[in-house]
């Protein structure tokens, strides 16, 4: 049952027009899931073909030491010293890395909690001793909620804080601590780190400065359909300016899901697969202005991702050796892929899987097997264990 | 070498003359539905096949050289004691599809299925029934009412009939091929006399009823007015629904007729049509996911109330895991003598059961491996006791567990499962189907039944009134030519018994201890494969989401791609579970999961009916 307003914002979409605030709550509204799909993919193949990305990334956690209080959050620990907290020293940290980062490692992605205790210079030593183990692996370091913490913290400018971490050898933003920008939402879920405009106005800075940076969306917990469309707006708004400044930009939009197990929130019910595919559709479609959408698979669990490449999709992130904040809310993640892993996801998915660095440069291509289905599954049985043993 | 099949009947003998020793011939004799079987599976090249099964594959080229009637046909009619129009049931042999669906468009009243050896017993009163090839020549005059298929057919049309003729794959009709086909036919008809002659003799009969059976009943020629009566049955029976619309071409006729495109495929699937074996293998591999989806959302809301997704309260016990069949999918069964093997005590039968009525369970899916331990007097005692204990459903007892006790026991499955029925079973579980094709079945599970063997048994209970669900396990050495023949068997057997309930899917789930590889299947795939067997399945009323090897947020997805049933509230379940897939849920769970989805949770017994949503 398509409504009229669907059809409208389809012609909308197909010639190109720019969907308003009105128009994306309709989305999220619509009751034709497939044909919501549809549209987005349509969007996605027009940018990106039948092409599905991934890198090799490696994760880092410093410390789980955090002075916000986030209700969604089953990861950080309120103070040093409490059981469970860890702080590993730059050395440690580095030797944490070691046995997670190979020679074909393209990123290394560090968040960590707010921790009051640090001083300014063990973050600058930390991208140093990165860059000086890792030089081939990519720094995507800090969300902009620890950057404005930074700030706040060690009493500089963000710019000072991003121009001094730059120097040492920050490379670009991951996505996180977006969560819901609305007021409404995030002083209840969030109230004591960067605000909404806070976290934007760290991006913003990020850009000025040619940094790329990710954006997220934590969805699926108090937050209406209006309040997802204005954080998708708002980012849209950002990244228009980013565009006619011409240096730094969003690369990618990476939607999370919500996930209840050990968190403050854990009376809530969690998103369905049903809502997963439609916020990832929807956001293909707002975001007009950004190249990228993750169906990202820690959030979505990899065989939602899958169709999520059907949904608007083009990316599924990486690897990702040892997750520890997401699989803390969702136990039953698996805590990393292989690359062969990754490269079957994608192709299961009927995509051609493409391995990228961060900055989305082709590292490898994994042209799709013969033909879908059928052959692929013999190719396989073939070449590795189908000795049916008997 | 030319792989040719043939069927063995009387009047097929003039076409297949001299085959038998050609040593470049490859024959192959065998009633009707295995020729058909084995053109669609490509165990051959060319195939003498009834006309139907021509229609149903698809995509197929007939040679100008077949079985046709112009007038009276003598070996296809319902014999009866009473006239035709006072006839209330009529006995379908379903040997032959082709004359099944002839007689549907021809008398236009029930019939009912049944193994051609009991029909003609079966004949009586107001009952009358099919005869089909050599027995109805042989109980020619014993029936004072016969109403002959082929006659009727040419007064109701004033054409001639095209009962079978060579067929092949589109384009695979080789100059070789035809020109050895001919040359047996012009050999084959000028020897019809002796051939006639030799069958009577050997079976002692008259000679003479069969000599003119074969050289003045029987014409072996499709010519123009032959092809035209066989377009319009092909036609008819389209638009009646008992066949996809022809795509089939006798191939004088050198045109190449138009695909139709994916698009009219979905089209015509979504408005109810049917699709050939061809046609749905193209939707699978071509159409786009949201296109197949809709298509098969637009056919799980014609079937079924729109907004309602319905769920089960029943619990899986696996009554023993003592196994014979060591499936190379299989992490749950242990060999007999194995000191890991168990058979359920009573006691702890009974604390499941109790369980099961505590909470609100309407029945139990009681299923095990194929232990030699358990006789058939041992599930005939456990039946009787459930249901006068506990009172719940029996769903139980996958066709390899019946064929075994049949084995077993060494009586035929029609005793096993009537003594199981009067026992207490209430219906068959449509598990051990995996791949309905014996190459695949053989490479995984070489012990287990045959394609065959499984359709009979679930054929028998349909017979003796028990429901059923089918399902299919994808994803080990299949192929999607594989899964599609799958379907198509579901679907013709459902034609004609009407005893399938429901379809469900999923694919094979990789683990240690299963002894195949894991594949790449990948939740796309379940969602395309799901939605074309709602498309083909369009004679089975429901579809399941297999949520508990595809996860929660998958079988939410998949409730828009044609599945419009939640399966069952699991308690346990050991043999998925053993495999690693461990997704569980309580009725709670299923209804809030189904309701957040976009649609009401209903409960439902095991036909499906509704039991009202509990406050």
């Amino acid at each position: 049952m398509r409504s009229a307003a669907f059809n409208a914002i389809s012609d909308k979409v197909r010639a190109g027009e720019r969907l308003t605030a009105g128009d994306a709550l309709a989305l999220f509204e619509e009751p034709d899931l497939l044909a919501l799909g549809a549209l987005a993919n349509e969007v996605r193949e027009q940018k990106h073909g039948d092409r599905a990305y991934f890198n090799r990334n490696a994760r880092l956690e410093v410390t789980n030491v955090c002075y916000a209080s986030c209700n969604f959050c089953s990861f950080a620990k309120l103070e040093e010293g409490m059981p469970g907290a860890v702080t590993l020293t730059v050395p440690r940290a580095i030797e944490a890395l070691r046995s997670k980062v190979d020679e074909h490692t393209t990123e290394v992605h560090v968040v960590n909690g707010l921790h009051p205790g640090l001083p300014f210079e063990y973050y600058e030593e930390l991208l140093r001793a990165l860059a000086s183990a890792f030089p081939h692996a990519h720094r995507k370091c800090f969300t902009a909620v620890e950057i404005h913490f930074f700030a706040q913290h060690y009493r500089m400018s963000v710019r000072q804080v991003l121009e001094r971490l730059i120097a040492a050898g920050l490379q670009s933003l991951p996505g996180g601590g977006a969560e819901i920008f609305h007021p409404e939402v995030r002083t209840r879920i969030a109230h004591d780190k960067a605000t909404g405009d806070e976290w934007i106005a760290v991006h913003r800075e990020s850009h000025a400065l040619g940094l790329m940076t990710n954006a997220t969306m934590l969805y699926g917990h108090i937050e209406t359909f209006a309040h997802r469309v204005d954080h998708l707006l708002r980012l849209r708004e950002l990244q228009d300016e980013s565009l006619k400044l011409g240096k730094g930009r969003l690369q990618a939009f990476i939607p999370l899901a919500f996930h209840p197990d050990g968190n403050g929130m854990q009376k809530l019910p969690g998103t369905t697969g049903v809502d997963d595919l439609r916020t990832l559709a929807v956001s293909r479609l707002v975001l007009d202005n950004v190249e990228h959408l993750k169906a990202y698979w820690v959030s979505s669990t990899p065989k939602v991702a899958q169709i999520g490449l059907s949904f608007g999709a083009d990316d599924v992130d990486g690897t990702i050796v040892s997750e520890t904040i997401y699989s803390a809310a969702n136990k039953k993640a698996p805590e990393g892929l292989t690359v062969d892993d990754l490269v079957r996801l994608i192709r299961e998915a009927g995509r051609i899987p493409i391995e990228r660095d961060t900055l989305y440069n082709v590292v490898a291509e994994h042209p799709r097997a013969a033909l879908e289905g059928q052959f692929k599954v013999r190719e396989r049985l073939q070449g590795r264990h189908l000795q049916v043993v008997s | 070498m030319i792989r040719i099949a043939g069927v063995g009947f009387l009047n097929a003998a003039p076409l297949m003359h001299g085959l038998e020793s050609d040593p470049d011939v490859e024959l192959f004799l065998g009633p009707p539905a295995e020729v058909a079987r084995r053109l669609a599976e490509g165990e051959c090249d060319v195939a003498l096949v009834p006309v139907a099964a021509a229609a149903n594959i698809g995509e197929i080229d007939l040679l100008d050289l077949g079985i046709v009637a112009r007038g009276p046909v003598r070996s296809v009619v319902v014999a009866a004691e009473r006239p035709i129009e006072e006839l209330e049931r009529v006995l379908l042999d379903a040997s032959s599809r082709t004359s099944v669906i002839l007689t549907r468009l021809l008398l236009r009243r029930p019939g009912i299925a049944a193994p051609p050896h009991e029909v003609i017993a079966s004949i009586e009163g107001n009952v009358g029934g099919l005869i089909i090839g050599d027995p109805a020549l042989e109980v020619e005059g014993r029936f004072p009412h016969v109403f002959d298929l082929g006659e009727a057919w040419n007064q109701r049309t004033g054409l001639p009939f095209v009962f079978a003729a060579w067929a092949a794959r589109r384009g695979a009709l080789t100059e070789a091929i035809v020109a050895r086909l001919r040359r047996a036919a012009v050999e084959g008809l000028a020897a019809r006399e002796e051939t006639a002659t030799a069958y009577a003799r050997a079976r002692k009969h008259d000679p003479e009823r069969y000599v003119s059976y074969l050289r003045d009943t029987i014409s072996y020629s499709i010519d123009d007015a032959a092809e035209r009566g066989l377009a319009r049955f092909l036609s008819d029976a389209a638009a009646a629904g008992l066949l996809p619309p022809p795509d089939v071409r006798v191939v004088r006729d050198r045109s190449v007729p138009r695909r139709p495109s994916i698009d009219s495929l979905l089209t015509r699937a979504a408005d109810g049509g049917r699709l050939s074996m061809t046609e749905a293998l193209r939707v699978y591999r071509e159409a786009p996911l949201f296109e197949l989806g809709l298509a098969a959302d637009a056919i799980r809301k014609r079937k079924n109330q729109p907004s309602v997704v319905t769920y089960i309260v029943d619990r899986n016990v696996n009554y023993t895991n003592v196994c014979t069949t060591s499936c190379k999918f299989c992490a749950f069964y242990r060999p007999v003598g194995h000191e890991g093997g168990y058979v359920l005590s009573r006691e702890v039968l009974g604390q499941k059961l109790q369980e099961v009525v505590d909470a609100g369970g309407v029945q139990i899916l009681l299923q095990g491996g194929l232990n030699p331990a358990l006789r058939i007097e041992w599930y005939e005692d456990l039946f009787r006791w459930i249901k006068a204990t506990y009172g719940l459903g029996l769903h139980a007892l996958s066709p390899e567990e019946i064929l075994h006790i049949a084995q077993l026991e060494k009586l035929d499955v029609a005793t096993v499962l009537t003594r199981l029925h009067t026992a207490g079973l209430d219906s068959v579980p449509g598990g051990g189907a995996e791949i309905l094709v014996d190459r695949v079945r053989r490479a995984i599970a070489k012990a287990k039944c045959t394609s065959d063997e499984w359709l009979g048994v679930m054929r028998t209970a349909h017979r003796l009134g028990l429901r059923s669900s089918c399902t299919m396990m994808y994803g080990t050495v299949d192929t999607d030519v594989d899964r599609v023949v799958h379907l198509l068997k579901l679907r013709d057997l459902q034609d004609e018994t009407r005893g399938f309930t429901a379809f469900f899917c999923w694919d094979f789930q990789y683990e240690r201890g299963t002894r195949i590889a894991p594949g790449d299947h990948g939740t796309v795939l379940y969602l395309r494969t799901q939605a074309l067997a709602r498309l083909v399945l369009d004679n089975v009323d429901h579809v399941g989401a297999s949520w508990v090897t595809q996860g929660p947020a998958v079988g939410q997805v998949a409730l828009r791609f044609g599945a419009d049933d939640w399966g069952s509230v699991m308690f346990e379940e050991n043999v998925v579970s053993s495999a690693g897939t461990t997704f569980r849920m309580n009725a709670a769970g299923i209804e809030d999961l189904v309701h957040r989805a976009g649609f009401q949770a209903v409960r439902r017994n095991v036909r499906y009916d509704h039991l009202g949503t509990p406050a």
